[in-house]
């Protein structure tokens, strides 16, 4: 009895905390938020020109985090999951000022 | 391998193996992150270039739309979060309504899609279509850019529709228990993924005004 027990450790899903659904909800709330927040930005705040596209960029990257972290569980995971969606998110965002540094330079 | 030479594992009789599943699942992930990556960066060059032309553009999308469909693919995320949840305390009732309501979700976004890209397609905005031939290039661009990335999310959100369905369906029918619902993770981190993506096309096309 105590090997199979052991063996559905092994199976890794013994190890995970279950999210309680209140924490889930408290996640869609401030998403929601950071949503109104940018709409009324856009529709407002117009004459905060460029401004508004750093801005809208910004929360939609803390939207972004706040997905992966809570909903798709990076909270609870294994480290590796979060280090392995930081480089690629480090690279991806480190190509994209470049390329933007290298047009605004010409 | 038939002519395996007697040597065998003690194991409990099924090779499952959740993590490495979920290590799959994200792997695939990362190469639709680098797949929209792409395409946003085309969106970025061709932004810088025609500046004034995506401006002008941004205001023909309908911001009251984009706004109700984000708001559905939030709370659509947040369901198929919870359903993971009810599947772990062993409730798979709950689990397949709050599955149901995703799916749900999925056919609202689609219909809203629908009528936006008609009235779109209605004032000859597609790509081919006469109105499109002779936009001047950075709005051609932009609708272009606009009907390929929003189309292709679409796409995104009928696979990812038909994946739930099937957990809905192995769900009912036993095979997705508290002890086994790596299915249900994986089809969840791909609707998660399929949100997270919406989250920058939503202030991307209609918002940078």
């Amino acid at each position: 009895m105590n090997t199979i027990k052991q063996n559905h450790n092994d199976q890794g899903h013994e190890e995970h905390p279950i999210v309680s659904y209140r924490e889930h909800l408290s996640t869609l709330v401030a998403l929601l938020l950071l949503t109104v927040m940018t709409v009324a930005i856009s529709v407002f705040g117009s004459n905060l020109r460029t401004l508004s596209v750093a801005t809208a960029l910004l929360i939609a990257s803390v939207k972004a985090l706040v997905v992966a972290y809570y909903f798709m569980h990076l909270k609870y995971d294994k480290k590796l999951y979060t280090w392995l969606l930081l480089i690629v998110g480090v690279l991806f965002v480190s190509f994209l000022i470049l390329t933007s540094i290298e047009f605004l330079n010409r | 391998m038939e002519h395996s030479s007697g040597f065998s594992l003690p194991n409990s009789g099924h090779n499952r193996d959740a993590e490495a599943s979920k290590m799959g699942m994200w792997l695939f992930l990362f190469t639709e992150l680098l797949l929209f990556g792409g395409l946003f960066v085309v969106y970025m060059v061709y932004r810088l270039l025609n500046h004034e032309a995506f401006l002008l553009s941004s205001f023909e999308l309908n911001v009251t739309m984009g706004t109700f469909n984000t708001v559905v693919l939030l709370v659509s995320s947040m369901t198929v979060a919870m359903s993971i949840t009810a599947i772990q305390k062993g409730n798979a009732a709950l689990s397949i309504r709050l599955l149901f309501v995703t799916l749900g979700a999925a056919v609202v976004f689609m219909v809203v899609k629908y009528f936006e890209w008609s009235a779109k397609i209605h004032h000859g905005l597609f790509p081919g279509q006469l109105v499109f031939d002779n936009l001047p290039k950075g709005e051609g661009l932009f609708f272009f850019l606009y009907f390929f990335m929003t189309g292709l999310h679409a796409l995104h959100i009928i696979i990812g529709a038909v994946l739930i369905a099937v957990v809905i369906y192995r769900t009912r029918k036993g095979l997705i228990t508290a002890e086994k619902y790596t299915l249900t993770e994986n089809a969840g981190l791909y609707w998660h993924l399929v949100d997270l993506i919406w989250i920058y096309l939503f202030p991307l096309f209609y918002l940078i005004h």
